[in-house]
Formats: C-alpha cells, sequence, structure tokens
C-alpha cells in the first residue's frame, strides 16, 4: 500500500465550487407527528476540502448529506453547490454509502463500471481507468470475482472505487466504514487520505467516530443530537500525508478531547 | 441443486484422497440404494402381478411395460413430440405475456389497479374445468391445447417477475438515482437483473406445469400427443400402452427440469443457490 502510484487518479475536469448552506432545515412527517431533523444550518464548504461531520445518532448527520446530495428536499432554506442551486441529484458528486451496496451479478470491474455505463461515459476509457483505480485500492487481482466472494473491506474498497468512476468533483461518505473491524478501518482511513491527496476531491464525510474524523479531515461540523444544529467548527491542520501515530500526539488528543467535550455538554455522551 | 462440487468443497482433505482413491466405491456408495429399491420394488409388483394372476389390462407387469415399450417406441416418441411442440410453444408464450404483464403491474400503479383484480378472479377459476370451453373457443387441434398450456404456464411467471421486480434493495435504488440514471436505466441495469433469481423460479415451475397443461389438452382437444395415446389406450384397455407413456412422460419431466436448472445456472452464477463449491475470501 505504500509505494502504490496515485498519479492517475487526478481529476482533469473543472471543479464545482463551493457548497453553501442557508439556514437549511428538514422537518418529517405531517403536522401532528412532525419531527425537526435539521434546525437551520447554515454553513460554506470550500472546494477541496476534506470534511467531517460527527455526531450522536440520529442527529440529522445523514439527512444533512442527502439534503447536499439533492437526495432530498429541504423544508426550508437554500442550498447552492457551485452557485447552481440544488434541486435533484446534484452532477459531479459520488457517494459511497454504509453498505457497499455492489451489485451481485456483477463483477467486481462490471461493479466499477457502473456509473460509467449510467452517465454514458467512454467505456473504453473507462475500462483502463476501472483498473488503474481498482490497482490503486488493492483489489485488482479480484477484478473478474463477484462481490459474494470479497471481504467486507475490498467490498468497501470496491465500491470506493466505483465512486472516483466518472472522476467526480466531491465525494460524499456515509459512514462507509462503519460496518467493518477496526483494523481494516484504520487502513481505510489512510486509503481515504491517499485519494483525498491525489485526486485533490472535495469530501464530505459522515461518521460517528470522533477519531476518524478528526484523522481524515481539514475541518470536523460536530453536530448536536436532534434537532440537528452545528454546535462547533474545529480546524484541522495537521499536514499531510499523517500517519496513523499521529493519533497519539497531544495536539491530535487535544482536538478529540474537544470534541467529546461538545457532546458531553449536550448530555449526548456522559463524561 | 449443483450437488457435484458443494459436496467436493465440504470434504476435508483426507475425503478428498479417498474420493481419488476410490472412485467406484464412492459411485456405488451412491447409487446402490436407490438401485436397490427399484430393484425390489420392480420386482414385487412383477412378482404379485404373476402370482395373483391379475389380467394385464387391470395392470400389467413391467416387463409387459419394457415390451410395449420398445415395440411401440416410434408411436410414443412421435406423440411425445406433438406434446413437447404444444407444451414448447405455450410455455413460451406464457413466459412473454407472464413477464410483460407482470411487468406492467410491477411498475404502474394504474396497471396493478386495473389488471390484478382480473388476475386474481381468473387465476382462482379451475382451469381443468375450462377445458371443453377452449374447445369450442378455439376448435379441435394444437391450437386450443397451446392456449390450454398458457393459462398453466402464464400465472407462476406473473406473480413472480411481480415479487422479483418489487424487491430490489431501495439503497441500490437510490444509488443510481444518485448517479443520474434514468427510469430506463434503472429497470435494465437493477430491477430485471436483481429480479432475474425469482423470475426464473417462476419460469422453473410453469416449464414443469407446461407438460401437465398439455396432456389435459390433448384429452379433450386434440387427435395427437401423449394425452390422447393415453385415452385411446385406455380405450382400447390397453393398459400397458398406457403405462409406458406415463413412464416416458414421467422420464421427460425429470430432464426438463434439469435442463430449467442447467439454464438457471448459466445465468446465475452469481446467486447463492449457485455457487456450489467455490469459496468466499
Amino acid at each position: 500500500m505504500n509505494n502504490r502510484s496515485t498519479n492517475n487518479l487526478r481529476v482533469d475536469t473543472p471543479r464545482d465550487g463551493r457548497i453553501v448552506l442557508d439556514q437549511v432545515r428538514k422537518v418529517y412527517g405531517g403536522a401532528a407527528g412532525a419531527v425537526e431533523a435539521i434546525s437551520s444550518i447554515t454553513l460554506t464548504l470550500e472546494e477541496g476540502q476534506s470534511v467531517s461531520v460527527v455526531g450522536p445518532s440520529g442527529c440529522g448527520k445523514s439527512t444533512l448529506m442527502r439534503l447536499i446530495a439533492g437526495l432530498d428536499d429541504t423544508s426550508s432554506g437554500a442550498i447552492h453547490v457551485g452557485g447552481r442551486k440544488v434541486g435533484g441529484p446534484v452532477p459531479n458528486l459520488s457517494i459511497v454509502f454504509q453498505r457497499d451496496l455492489l451489485l451481485d451479478w456483477r463483477n467486481v470491474l462490471d461493479n466499477v463500471l457502473l456509473p460509467a455505463e449510467i452517465k454514458r461515459l467512454d467505456i473504453k476509457a473507462a475500462r483502463s481507468r476501472a483498473a488503474d483505480l481498482l490497482k490503486q485500492m488493492g483489489v485488482a487481482e479480484f477484478s473478474s470475482h463477484y462481490p459474494w466472494q470479497l471481504s467486507g473491506g475490498m467490498r468497501q474498497r470496491v465500491s470506493i472505487a466505483r465512486s472516483l468512476l466518472p472522476q467526480p468533483s466531491m465525494i460524499f461518505m456515509d459512514e462507509p466504514f462503519s460496518a467493518l473491524d477496526a483494523m481494516t478501518r484504520d487502513q481505510m482511513n489512510v486509503l481515504l487520505q491517499e485519494v483525498q491527496i491525489a485526486t485533490g476531491v472535495t469530501t464530505l464525510l459522515i461518521t460517528h467516530s470522533i477519531l476518524e474524523a478528526v484523522f481524515v479531515s481539514d475541518r470536523v461540523l460536530v453536530m448536536s443530537g436532534r434537532p440537528g444544529r452545528i454546535i462547533d467548527d474545529i480546524a484541522v491542520d495537521f499536514p499531510r500525508p499523517r500517519k496513523l501515530s499521529l493519533r497519539e500526539t497531544p495536539a491530535f488528543t487535544a482536538i478529540v478531547g474537544r470534541i467529546r467535550e461538545q457532546f458531553v455538554k449536550t448530555g449526548d455522551l456522559v463524561g | 441443486m449443483n450437488a457435484a462440487p458443494a459436496s467436493y468443497s465440504e470434504e476435508s482433505p483426507v475425503q478428498k484422497t479417498q474420493y481419488g482413491r476410490s472412485r467406484v466405491a464412492r459411485a456405488m456408495h451412491d447409487w446402490f440404494p436407490p438401485l436397490l429399491s427399484a430393484v425390489i420394488g420392480l420386482g414385487l409388483w412383477e412378482g404379485l402381478v404373476r402370482y395373483y394372476a391379475v389380467p394385464s389390462y387391470v395392470l400389467p407387469p413391467p416387463s409387459l411395460i419394457v415390451v410395449e415399450f420398445i415395440s411401440q417406441w416410434n408411436y410414443l416418441i412421435v406423440q411425445l413430440g406433438w406434446t413437447v411442440l404444444a407444451a414448447g410453444i405455450g410455455v413460451v408464450l406464457g413466459i412473454v405475456i407472464g413477464v410483460a404483464t407482470g411487468a406492467a403491474v410491477a411498475l404502474s400503479d394504474t396497471a396493478d389497479r386495473m389488471l390484478t383484480p382480473w388476475l386474481v378472479v381468473i387465476h382462482a377459476v379451475p382451469k381443468v374445468v375450462v377445458a371443453p370451453l377452449f374447445l369450442i373457443w378455439f376448435g379441435f387441434g394444437i391450437q386450443s391445447e397451446i392456449f390450454f398450456v398458457v393459462t398453466f404456464t402464464f400465472f407462476p411467471v406473473v406473480v413472480a417477475t411481480i415479487t422479483g421486480l418489487k424487491s430490489a434493495d431501495p439503497d441500490v435504488l437510490q444509488m443510481v438515482r444518485s448517479m443520474g440514471a434514468s427510469r430506463s436505466q434503472v429497470l435494465t441495469k437493477i430491477l430485471f437483473p436483481s429480479a432475474m433469481p425469482v423470475i426464473l423460479s417462476g419460469i422453473k415451475l410453469s416449464i414443469s406445469l407446461a407438460p401437465v397443461g398439455a396432456v389435459i389438452g390433448e384429452f379433450v382437444a386434440s387427435n395427437q400427443g401423449l394425452g390422447h395415446l393415453l385415452i385411446r389406450a385406455v380405450g382400447d384397455m390397453d393398459t400397458a400402452l398406457a403405462f409406458a407413456a406415463v413412464a416416458l412422460f414421467s422420464v421427460f419431466g425429470v430432464l426438463l427440469w434439469r435442463v430449467a436448472e442447467k439454464i438457471e445456472q448459466m445465468l446465475l452464477p452469481w446467486h447463492p443457490s449457485q455457487r456450489g463449491g467455490a469459496k468466499s475470501h
């Protein structure tokens, strides 16, 4: 995993620019049983940034991601991506979900090619890019295997390769590693960082792991329990590439402690 | 299903070497019990019929059935051919109409509300009862038979298609939507492939029902085919010929099922039911 060349991951397409949320609110259900999932979030995410959102489960962090991705409508407020108002699936954006969602009936290579087929990209170019991506994700030798023949970590690597295939300018990840064991998760964090360095893709990572959020990101947004609000916004400027051992340094633990403190204050965590 | 590779993978290395050493012993172990049971069963039948001197028009001994089978081979095969023809055309029609109807019901609310009541009512009608009506509507001959086969083969395919198309993973659907997939792309790339195992199980069931439908059709509306042969043989008190026809029909049914399974295996190498012995990483 160390000597892997990451040059051809670089995105050549123009950037979509910043993501701007203005007083975004989301309410689920009817008048009687209405549940406020997100309460007035105003926020700007710079392009090329790696941002994590941490919060207790059910705080609306996945909802926030779905709203920005255009998979769900806001109840009030507006979201702009690259100057355009969001009202439907956002182009140039790939999403990695908690479940890898590989198609059982396609082998690994054909799974990675799915976005190319849907977006009607040049299949020949997509094939060679898919092969490169699988190599960079360390699963090249499994390209003709079916998903059921792979472990959870390998499946999620394939799923990340699939998300990178159409050369997105943004990647949103909804708790992508929470179903993996601790060691595989650490490996995936390092891999994700490699991808970020190589592509400069704007990353929004939804996670409930404070460690993961701080390790992977340039900026961590802390969300409170329902209704979801941003209660802290922390810049993380450790130089990259970061090593896993960074997590034991005092500076790192200080940030983790600060975030944990927020959850203790809101009562989401008993400290 | 796929028994050989499955049992192969479950073997420990020790058993594998045994497998290599004594293939014959293993075949004996697999085949001896059913063979023995067949010999005992047929022997008892033959013996009892001969001992009690049962007239052969009531119950012919197996040996007479075999003789009849060989002497009437050409006639039997030609009649089987007619049955296969009617069943084959009927099954193809049933699958095509079934998949189309099922897709309409699964994908359109309007079609669902308009067609489902009809399907439920028509399915509730005992099909054998309406067989004589087919004679009136479509006349005497293979066309009546084919329509009758369709009434048997259509429903399993409709039900399977509806179930299969409606059980696609909602998270996968959301994912392809986020990629910007069109409705027809969702249909061809996600809905149909993921419904394939269920649709094929419906098709398998309808393939196994098709010859039954054809034979019942031939009872009523045909002067060809195994069904007609059976009626004629019984009319002539030629019970041995009737038994020979039934035996041929059963063998054909088993072969048909095997073919259907092979096709399923080829189409669904990824499905849990077809994975056989291959190991996961």
